[in-house]
């Protein structure tokens, strides 16, 4: 028996040494941790418990079969993160640099299977060379099955994807297609193709960071959601996003009171708002002064900063928040402010999360390249995401709410529940110059002063128009309210409609204009 | 942030250089191809007397080694003022002017550290998405 034991210690020890000391230490110099340093700073402490880990591969092709590979290159398990259940895997660059063979992906397969069938989120660490080539079609298979769990768990379990290290070609698909995606700044690459081949191919010449980097995907393409300076602060990071999650779609997220007053008036919200309508205003400092002490984690801070989106709490509440930002690009919607919001949206609806909207553009921006590049097709997104949401949709019209972007920032019309308007709000088909010069051109032509005419007439336009309160005499609006109570008026609100229940039509599914 | 080792007359430096390229609109106007990793600016005081472990900072200096970024307008609107005149230092984050566009007053802001070297229209201009109105240096 002894020495059975002997064994299985020598075989384990094996596995939790990885790629040896020397890969390790390799690592290490490039500002990286191991998979399973990765694990433990994830996990509460003591919680984790590794499944797989004698798992082996079976390829013999190409000298694989004298290949040792401990772990297959993957680490995968479960542990708690504050204290609540999630499935991990991390693939381990120490061992044949991460590639993912048939085996390793069977791990991953597993450990994804098991998160849904228990219902918590699924975190996967990525660090890996791509598909381990000598074992050829099996490779691909294994993509392909991991592809496929992803997109079967979409909607059901959280799935957040981190980058730390390379992740190239067919294996970044998998990311995409997971709900959120951590990348951590200068040790991680995103992307279809590597600078070699481009530069093969059309003659560019890029460098891998300018290429798929962290800011390139979180500034640029959007890819990614998150991207941090170190490996420490992106898994903080993730720990804090857990924590307005629920486990799964059938759970309510978690309800945690921080202490702060539903009850609490902020004066200050009078002052932040501009006295001139065309002053931009930085609409995150409205934000922080709504939610739970101040604290709001913004998803895809750096990305179509005209719009702003992320999670905060009212009354102890996970809610998301989409607002516009007046402060950049005046606050348009545009084709990817459409797309990152409309994305955001959805992931919340499928997580029971209520939504509130804070509404203040203009509209969608004007422009030959947002045509061509499909304004219509990716705004369109923007109302279908909302008018399909059923969680509590709150609204808060803070100011310019104009023709069609009034009605795309979750309106009465696109089924919010409650719509309440501060008395600045100009809810209108469209801006008082342009209505004006369109429905007084005659009078303006005309008129001996047409200057001054005209200006007399945008007055008129504004005092009939530009207000909350023809909206308000239909019912658009529930109520227009002073700015310092809205924290109370929306804490009320939520609670009232906590037990919204709205069901869909029976159906495969619709058909987003993706 | 790039750490180099630099060495000139057999003494070597640890260099840091940050970049500073963080935004979009790419040096357009000179033909320089992208911020190629000048180490040239360090290297270059190399008088035969060992220079003075001169502290790594000339990486404050322009990082794309003196080529122009060119500022360009987000979207269809207006110049109303200019917040800057030609030879100005300014810091990322600074307002360059005021684009008045989609009835908002939009700041436009440096987008790196740099001097202005050129106003690239007139005040109360109209202008059109990618049209350039300010040249750093």
């Amino acid at each position: 028996m002894e020495e059975k034991l002997r064994e299985l210690e020598e075989r384990r020890a094996k596995v939790l040494a990885g790629g040896g000391p020397k890969r390790v230490a390799a690592q290490h110099e490039k500002g990286k941790m191991t998979a399973r340093e990765r694990i433990e700073m994830l996990l509460d402490p003591g919680t984790f418990v590794e499944l797989d880990a004698f798992v082996k591969h079976r390829a013999t092709e190409l000298g694989m079969d004298k290949i040792d590979a401990p772990g297959e290159g993957v680490v995968t398990g479960y542990g708690a993160v504050n204290g609540r259940n999630v499935c991990v895997f991390a693939q381990d660059f120490t061992v044949i640099g991460g590639s993912l063979g048939e085996m390793h992906a069977a791990k991953i397969c597993k450990v994804m299977d098991l998160a849904v069938k228990i219902g918590c989120p699924l975190i996967g660490i990525n660090d890996s060379g791509g598909a381990r080539i000598q074992e050829g079609v099996d490779a691909l298979s294994g993509y392909g099955e991991i592809f496929y769990r992803n997109t079967r768990a979409s909607g059901v379990i959280p799935q957040i994807s981190v980058i730390m290290g390379p992740c190239a070609g067919g294996a970044v698909y998998s990311p995409a297609l997971t709900d959120f995606v951590f990348m951590t700044e200068g040790t991680s690459n995103m992307f279809i193709t590597g600078p070699q081949v481009i530069k093969a191919v059309t003659g560019e010449e890029v460098s891998a960071e300018d290429l798929g980097g962290a800011r390139v995907h979180s500034e640029v393409s959007g890819v990614s959601h998150f991207s941090f300076p170190d490996e420490q602060s992106t898994i903080e990071a993730i720990r804090k996003l857990l924590s307005y999650l629920p486990q799964n779609n059938v759970e309510d997220p978690p309800f945690i009171d921080i202490g702060d007053d539903p009850n609490r008036t902020d004066d200050s919200l009078v002052d932040l708002m501009p006295d001139s309508p065309n002053k931009p205003y930085d609409v995150r400092d409205i934000i922080t002064r709504l939610v739970d002490s101040s604290d709001f984690f913004e998803v895809q801070p750096n990305y179509a900063k005209n719009i702003v989106t992320g999670f905060a709490r009212l009354a102890g509440r996970s809610i998301g928040i989409i607002a516009n930002q007046p402060q950049y690009l005046a606050g348009v919607l545009d084709i990817n402010a459409s797309d990152k919001a409309s994305r955001f949206i959805r992931f919340c609806d499928a997580f029971n999360m209520p939504l509130l909207t804070l509404a203040d553009t203009a509209g969608y921006l004007p422009g030959v390249e947002q045509e061509h590049g499909g304004v219509i097709r990716h705004g369109a997104k923007l109302l279908y995401a909302y008018s399909e949401a059923s969680v509590p949709k709150l609204t808060v019209i803070l100011r310019k709410a104009y023709g069609g972007a009034y009605i795309a920032m979750c309106s009465r019309h696109l089924g919010a529940d409650q719509v309440f308007a501060w008395p600045t709000a100009e809810i209108a088909v469209m801006g008082p110059e342009g209505a004006a010069n369109i429905i007084f051109k005659k009078e303006i032509e005309e008129s001996p002063d047409p200057a001054a005419m005209r200006k007399d007439k945008i007055e008129e336009y504004k005092r009939s128009f530009a207000n909350p309160y023809m909206a308000a005499a239909r019912g658009y609006v529930d109520d227009v309210i002073d700015p310092a109570h809205t924290r109370p008026r929306l804490c009320n609100a939520l609670n009232a409609l906590l037990g919204k229940r709205q069901s869909t039509p029976s159906r495969k599914h619709g058909n987003i204009p993706v | 942030m790039k750490q180099y080792r630099i060495t000139v007359n057999g003494k070597s430096y640890d260099v840091t250089v940050e970049e500073l390229g963080a935004h979009r609109p790419a040096p357009v106007s000179s033909g320089a191809p992208a911020p190629a990793p000048s180490a040239a600016p360090v290297a270059a005081p190399a008088p035969e007397s060992a220079p003075q472990p001169a502290p790594a900072q000339p990486a404050a200096a322009p990082a794309n080694g003196g080529s122009i970024m060119t500022v360009k307008a987000p979207m269809p609107g207006t110049v109303i003022a200019f917040k800057v005149i030609v030879g100005q230092q300014v810091k990322r984050g600074d307002v360059l002017l005021l684009l008045e566009a989609m009835k908002m007053e939009n700041e436009i802001v440096a987008p790196q550290d740099g001097t202005v070297a050129a106003l690239r229209v007139p005040a109360s201009a109209a202008v059109n998405t990618g049209d350039a109105l300010v040249d750093l240096a």
